[in-house]
């Protein structure tokens, strides 16, 4: 009898551009290797919204990667994000969601640091009565918290662990800064609310579930049947130069039967509504677009969904699995039957969302599906074996965009 | 509207929604109503989002068809613990409750799980010979939704 290979051999299909092979979604050294090379590499991650710290010495913890950090309004005009592990011995000093205090103190021996994560205060430095303390080459300047990168783009901050990530207009490219700041254009934002729910998946699913356009006109049955995502409906899915980051754009059409809803076996022509208000819809960004779903990879999609704008942060927590943060924002200046019309169309999102449980639901049946086999691979060759921009909405082209880019960050 | 009438209300309440008869859920609320199940940080924070919402009877009817009709989710039980039901004011004609709500959930080959765990405000009146909530907050601790939250609380 043969033994079985000890190790899964970390093969490419023969089919580059058209197959994904299941390994990338469970193998825990790829993943060890996405952490270095992807999520503490040169890339920007989503930290949260400058609305979240208004004030001097307000902060708020989050996770990038699975490294926790706190954001933090260290000056009137400076968002610091600084790592939340005590550089004395290790401790995730700061437990609780959000405060507000004049330091950063750990409990354990009451190291204190200023909110831009300078170390300011090491009790006993000097020892106690000429006895014990640090040794004399010890300098607080050299052991302040680990402080990220952070630029602030039009109310979003963004943080990254690496020197040679480039500015973030340039992360984007100058596509994807119009896309980026048709929403984001620089007004005030609000926090309307969160919600939390772990998804027993791989991160990467969701960035294709959100790159992946074809899916959305055939499982959302609620997008379908009331026109707001369809194969039949002007759209188009674009990509920066590098693959990396996406958008799915579409216009909002009717609930009606034509030749593509007639070949759709989930279309529901005869669903209605009991309390319509949920779909009250006004156009308010320019252009007849009525949904913009951006990923800037690796960690967050920008959701325009009719008037339902939501950052959904990802945070990975080992090959299977991710933490995913939905932020729910308005603009400050919205009037109040603005907000309740996001808040209403909340419904559709989120962990008990009309569309959005769908993905939650069916990328941790992928995950179940694929997780016991590493030889096997998916196929993602709807729309050809391309990778380029399109018109239309029955492609993958912006998953094989992603993994060329993956491939070549992880030599793999 | 005495303790045992309000104490037959919840009973039959999680009963409709224990053994999934979603379609009579709706008429245990008024036609205008507040239905909401929210984090605590939303809750606390003052801010309105929900994880799930409504504001009508009508829109209880549509996430009913969204569960039956339109949305895709692995088959699943959800089991609904209630403990410390209790009277905690009265407002108008209504009386307002509150108590403690543990939901857990099985799915198939697996062990059951809590889904959530919170504190439901509760506002009963009178409506058309029976008792009906026109309000129910359920204000959940669970920071981390174990993937879905399907069924209503």
């Amino acid at each position: 009898m043969d033994a079985l290979p000890l190790a899964p051999a970390r093969l490419w299909p023969a089919d580059a551009d058209g197959r994904v092979p299941y390994w990338v979604y469970t193998d825990p050294e790829v993943y060890a290797r996405e952490l270095e090379r992807i999520w503490y590499g040169p890339h920007w991650l989503y930290v949260g919204l400058e609305a979240e710290v208004p004030e001097v010495g307000d902060w708020r913890t989050t996770t990038l990667g699975e490294r926790p950090v706190i954001m933090v309004r260290s000056a009137p005009d400076t968002i610091s994000v600084v790592e939340n592990r005590c550089r004395h011995r290790g401790v995730k000093f700061c437990q609780a969601r959000q405060g507000r205090s004049e330091q950063l103190i750990c409990p354990y021996h009451q190291w204190a640091y200023a909110l831009d994560g300078a170390l300011i205060g090491v009790p006993f430095r000097r020892g106690v009565r000429k006895q014990g303390g640090m040794p004399p080459d010890f300098d607080p300047k050299d052991w302040g918290l680990n402080r990220l990168r952070v630029e602030v783009v039009n109310g979003v901050v963004w943080a990254t662990f690496s020197d040679a990530t480039p500015p973030f207009r340039d992360y984007l490219g100058e596509k994807f800064w119009r896309h980026y700041t048709r929403v984001y254009d620089g007004r005030k934002l609000a926090v309307l609310g969160y919600n939390r729910q772990h998804i027993p998946a791989n991160w990467k699913l969701m960035q294709e579930n959100i790159k992946d356009p074809y899916h959305a006109g055939l499982l959302h049955v609620f997008f379908v049947t009331f026109g707001l995502f369809r194969a039949d409906q002007k759209s188009a899915v674009e990509m920066d130069e590098e693959g990396r980051h996406g958008i799915l754009i579409s216009r909002k059409g009717e609930q009606e039967v034509n030749d593509v809803t007639a070949g759709m076996p989930n279309f529901q022509a005869d669903l209605k509504l009991a309390d319509p208000r949920i779909m009250d819809v006004v156009q308010e960004f320019p252009g007849e677009e009525t949904v913009g779903m951006i990923t800037v990879f690796p960690s967050v999609i920008l959701q325009q969904q009719i008037n339902s704008l939501t950052t959904r942060q990802i945070i990975p927590k080992g090959p299977g699995g991710f933490d995913f943060v939905w932020t729910h924002w308005c603009y400050a200046d919205d009037t109040p039957e603005m907000r309740l019309r996001r808040t209403r169309q909340a419904n559709l999102f989120g962990p008990a969302g009309f569309v959005s449980a769908d993905d939650g639901e069916v990328i941790e049946m992928s995950q179940q599906g694929i997780a016991p086999a590493p030889w096997d691979s998916a196929l993602v060759t709807m729309g050809g074996r391309e990778i380029a921009d399109t018109q239309h909405m029955v492609t993958e082209t912006a998953i094989r965009g992603m993994y060329r880019y993956w491939r070549r960050v992880m030599g793999l | 509207m005495t303790k045992d009438e309000i104490e037959a209300l919840t009973f039959a309440y999680l009963e409709c929604l224990d053994e999934l008869r979603l379609a009579e859920w709706p008429e245990f609320f008024t036609e205008t109503c507040i239905y909401r199940v929210i984090p605590r940080e939303n809750f606390e924070a003052g801010r309105s989002l929900c994880t799930i919402s409504a504001e009508s009877r009508g829109m209880l009817q549509d996430r009913v068809t969204g569960l039956t009709r339109t949305q895709m989710y692995a088959p699943r039980h959800y089991r609904r613990f209630v403990s410390g039901l209790r009277i905690v004011g009265a407002e108008g004609e209504g009386l307002r409750l509150r108590s403690n709500i543990l939901m857990v959930q099985t799915l198939v080959d697996r062990q059951s799980e809590i889904v959530l765990s919170g504190v439901a405000h509760d506002l009963v009146v009178r409506d058309e010979g029976r008792l009906r909530y026109r309000e129910r907050v359920v204000v959940f601790d669970s920071e981390m939704v174990p993937n879905s939250l399907i069924y209503p609380a």
